[in-house]
């Protein structure tokens, strides 16, 4: 199934970067342009293994990193480390196409972004904090709206499911 | 040892990927310029999507964009006003020069040097995926002049400058980025400093002056000193709005409003070589001359 794939990973990942480089900041004024690799980490990490969702979340941020061409690692390990926490949670929870992934993506961006500013803090960066956090609205919504829209119109779907439907297929 | 190793093995994993992560940023926080060009490259492979995603965002996203600018619509008026009384004063005070400035080079008997100014029209085809960050990818590169250092300008004033550049594209950093220093002057008092970007989401830059006790206040235009190492001088920077202490009270700063909108950036030009001397550029001044 591709949506366990390693490249589709990546496709999914240029594109985001894409529209979020190029097409909205037509749409969103400066500094509030918001991030799609966060909802892409968090679908494609709840339906996977830690260990995975740790690599799709390693892959994603790298590759915003080098696209940025600043801090390399910044957002690799931000969102490895949220590739691997919604990967854990995932077998802990009662799961539903569209208020979990929601709410995941939410509490994601409330964690990731103070994360992020202590980074920037650690690597010369000192931005003040009220500036820091004042996209977070925005941005709270938008992650929470996008990523169970991404998940529905890709059609991800838990593993067991995917391969049941296969067996079904094949007897 | 290895039951050990696969016992801890998720521990491990995450461990070494901090690792590395830590010393790939602490490396790349005191190296820039190859992982600037990385990007740059990057940023050309992908310009045909990049500028046609662009060429859609212009289409379609000038309606959605006012409801996106709802939230600043009204701080971005009242700025808007203010620029609009700097621009009339300074309107008033370049045709006075402009004026002074042809008897002068009538008497001199030399030739325009307005015309010695060549720029490049560009075409922003993207922007920097982090926010923090204000870079953005413009569609003309080495092929056409355009060299590292170089300065980019819109008639409402200074954009930033070229930091990279491949055949065909190149990256600019904004005045707005956290690591941009420009050599600035006060107009009325000729107050000199560097104006700093802040973060974009302050909207603001900080002028951090030179003189101890510098004579500036709220309303004061900025513009490029000639002091600058890669900006023409005499070009808008913006205009102050707050003036404070610095820590310890040793210096002054003071809050400037760049003229420029960055929201709305689509084109911009590149100052491939500019007269040396206090001229503006031509696009300047309304189309005066």
């Amino acid at each position: 199934m591709w949506q366990f794939r390693f490249p589709t990973w990546i496709v999914l990942d240029v594109l985001g970067l894409l529209v979020q480089t190029a097409l909205f900041p037509h749409v969103f004024p400066v500094g509030y342009v918001p991030n799609l690799i966060l909802p892409l980490t968090v679908i494609i990490a709840l339906y996977e293994t830690p260990r995975r969702g740790l690599v799709a979340g390693l892959v994603g941020g790298l590759m915003q990193d080098m696209w940025a061409g600043r801090l390399w690692g910044l957002n690799a390990l931000t969102y490895a480390l949220l590739g691997f926490a919604v990967a854990q949670l995932e077998s802990r929870i009662v799961r539903d196409n569209v208020f979990v992934p929601g709410l995941l993506a939410g509490v994601s961006q409330l964690l990731v972004m103070p994360f992020q500013w202590l980074l920037l803090y650690l690597f010369g960066l000192a931005i003040p904090w009220s500036d820091f956090m004042r996209p977070l609205p925005v941005w709270l919504l938008f992650s929470m709206l996008v990523t169970p829209a991404i998940g529905g119109i890709l059609g991800f779907r838990p593993r067991h499911e995917v391969e049941k439907k296969y067996s079904r297929v094949a007897h | 040892m290895s039951s050990f190793i696969f016992r801890w093995r998720r521990p491990i994993i995450i461990i070494l990927v901090i690792m590395v992560v830590s010393l790939s940023l602490s490396y790349t926080a005191k190296v820039r310029g190859q992982v600037v060009s990385f990007s740059n490259i990057i940023g050309a492979v992908m310009s045909p999507a990049s500028a046609s995603l662009t060429f859609l965002g212009n289409q379609a996203g000038k309606g959605i964009s006012t409801v996106g600018q709802l939230f600043t619509l009204q701080r971005e008026n009242a700025a808007l006003h203010q620029q609009l009384l700097l621009y009339q004063s300074m309107k008033l005070e370049l045709s006075e020069l402009n004026q002074e400035n042809s008897q002068l080079r009538g008497l001199l008997d030399l030739k325009n040097s307005a015309s010695a100014w060549k720029l490049v029209a560009a075409a922003v085809i993207s922007r920097n995926p982090d926010s923090w960050f204000q870079t953005m990818v413009i569609n003309r590169g080495t092929r056409d002049g355009i060299r590292p250092g170089m300065a980019v300008i819109v008639p409402q004033g200074v954009v930033g400058r070229v930091i990279s550049a491949t055949p065909v594209s190149s990256t600019v950093m904004l005045v707005l980025d956290p690591d941009s220093g420009v050599g600035a002057q006060d107009v009325r008092s000729q107050a000199a400093g560097v104006v700093n970007g802040r973060d974009p989401l302050s909207e603001t830059l900080t002028f951090q002056l030179f003189s101890h006790r510098p004579d500036i206040s709220p309303g004061d235009a900025v513009v490029t000193s000639s002091y600058s190492q890669y900006y023409p001088s005499g070009l808008l920077i913006g205009q102050v709005s707050r003036v404070s202490k610095s820590a310890y009270g040793l210096t002054e700063t003071a809050s400037v409003v760049p003229a420029v909108n960055f929201n709305q950036l689509q084109d911009v030009m590149v100052v491939l070589s500019h007269p040396g001397g206090a001229t503006l550029p031509p696009i300047y001044g309304g189309g005066a001359r």
